[in-house]
């Protein structure tokens, strides 16, 4: 199994269905994911998210699969703008430190990760 | 010289968090000192240093830290003169210790308070970088953070702690000046919705707004107005909340 749709799965189901609904998985990832959960119908069930709650919801939970919804340039920029904030709520650790500089540099317009030398 | 401060831009509130840190950033400037101000997220930090960049009645410079900010890209702030804008790049890239020197020259010639904002992200070189500065230039600071701040200096930086003068410590807002933050924000929040915002987030309306935001995406992807079933509902999506709740 792909380690983004074991992350998916374990996530908040609002959080799944929302990359989901945008389009974050490649078609394999996304056959994996449906096999593994079954959604009702095309598996884009539930209201969409609002810009706050989806922040929200990427900022409380897994910092990679955060990471990596970040750098496949699933957020808006208003949600960016509101990841990087709600970040800040959270004691520092390093991945969360990562994670904000992965938001820090997307909010930037620069791609990729940002990993520090150690 | 006693310092004016100029009249309060339109959109912040005057409040305890605001007023300390322009009264601390102006004492950092005539005494000509080390200060730290610290005080817990979303409490309007960054709020009273944008306010005090724009009134402060003296030269200072602000660095918004951010996680990528390097000991290079802060030597390159502080090198370059107001209004300049950095144009060395790739072949002809100054080397740390040029712009330094470059950095303290202008400091020498033009001193200003240097406010840092979210010093708490800063690493252990740029700490260092900041030390230099105050041996070589006697560069004025206000450094502006979270309780980490105090942490990481007292662990970490002993040589730059023992040259701070003043710590302050920021309490959080009291409840009347909570409400009166939230609605300067143009949240009209219930009695009961502000009561169990209290009793999550105590006095920091960052936090609260955060909460207040999430409720009102609840609401109004149920068509209906935010009330105390929303704000319960958001508080779900903040684990460390719930366990208050």
């Amino acid at each position: 199994m792909h380690e983004i749709v074991r992350r998916a799965i374990n996530a908040r189901p609002e959080l799944t269905v929302e990359l989901l609904r945008r389009g974050m998985f490649e078609p394999e990832e996304k056959a994996e994911l449906l096999q593994s959960v079954p959604m009702r119908g095309s598996g884009l069930s539930g209201l969409p998210l609002g810009p706050v709650q989806f922040a929200t919801l990427l900022a409380e939970g897994d910092t990679q699969l955060a990471a990596r919804v970040v750098t496949r340039k699933i957020l808006r920029a208003n949600e960016l703008t509101w990841l990087d904030r709600l970040l800040r709520f959270r004691s520092p650790n390093e991945k969360r430190d990562e994670l904000a500089r992965i938001v820090e540099r997307a909010l930037e317009g620069r791609e990729g990760n940002a990993r520090r030398n150690r | 010289m006693p310092v004016e401060i100029v009249e309060a831009p339109p959109n912040v509130l005057l409040n305890s968090v605001v007023k300390n840190l322009t009264a601390l950033a102006a004492r950092a400037w005539m005494k000509r000192w080390m200060i730290t101000f610290t005080a817990p997220t979303g409490i309007g930090k960054t709020t009273a240093v944008d306010y005090a960049e724009r009134t402060l009645p003296f030269d200072h410079r602000v660095i918004h830290c951010k996680q990528i900010t390097t000991r290079y890209t802060m030597l390159r702030t502080l090198g370059l003169g107001p209004g300049e804008k950095w144009t060395n790049h790739g072949r002809n890239w100054m080397r740390a210790s040029d712009l330094y020197d470059r950095a303290v020259e202008r400091i020498r010639e033009r001193p200003y308070l240097l406010i840092i904002d979210e010093a708490d992200r800063l690493s252990m070189d740029c700490f260092e970088i900041l030390r230099d500065f105050w041996d070589d230039a006697r560069l004025p600071m206000l450094l502006v953070g979270n309780e980490v701040l105090t942490q990481k200096l007292n662990r970490q930086h002993e040589r730059l702690f023992r040259r701070i003068r003043v710590r302050f410590e920021q309490r959080l807002l009291g409840e009347a000046d909570q409400r009166k933050v939230l609605e300067f924000m143009g949240y009209e929040v219930a009695d009961e919705e502000f009561a169990l915002l209290w009793k999550l987030v105590g006095g920091s309306p960052g936090f609260a707004e955060a909460l207040l935001e999430n409720a009102n995406e609840i609401a109004a992807s149920k068509g209906a107005k935010r009330g105390i079933e929303a704000l319960e509902g958001a508080v779900r999506y903040f684990p460390t909340c719930k366990k208050v709740v």
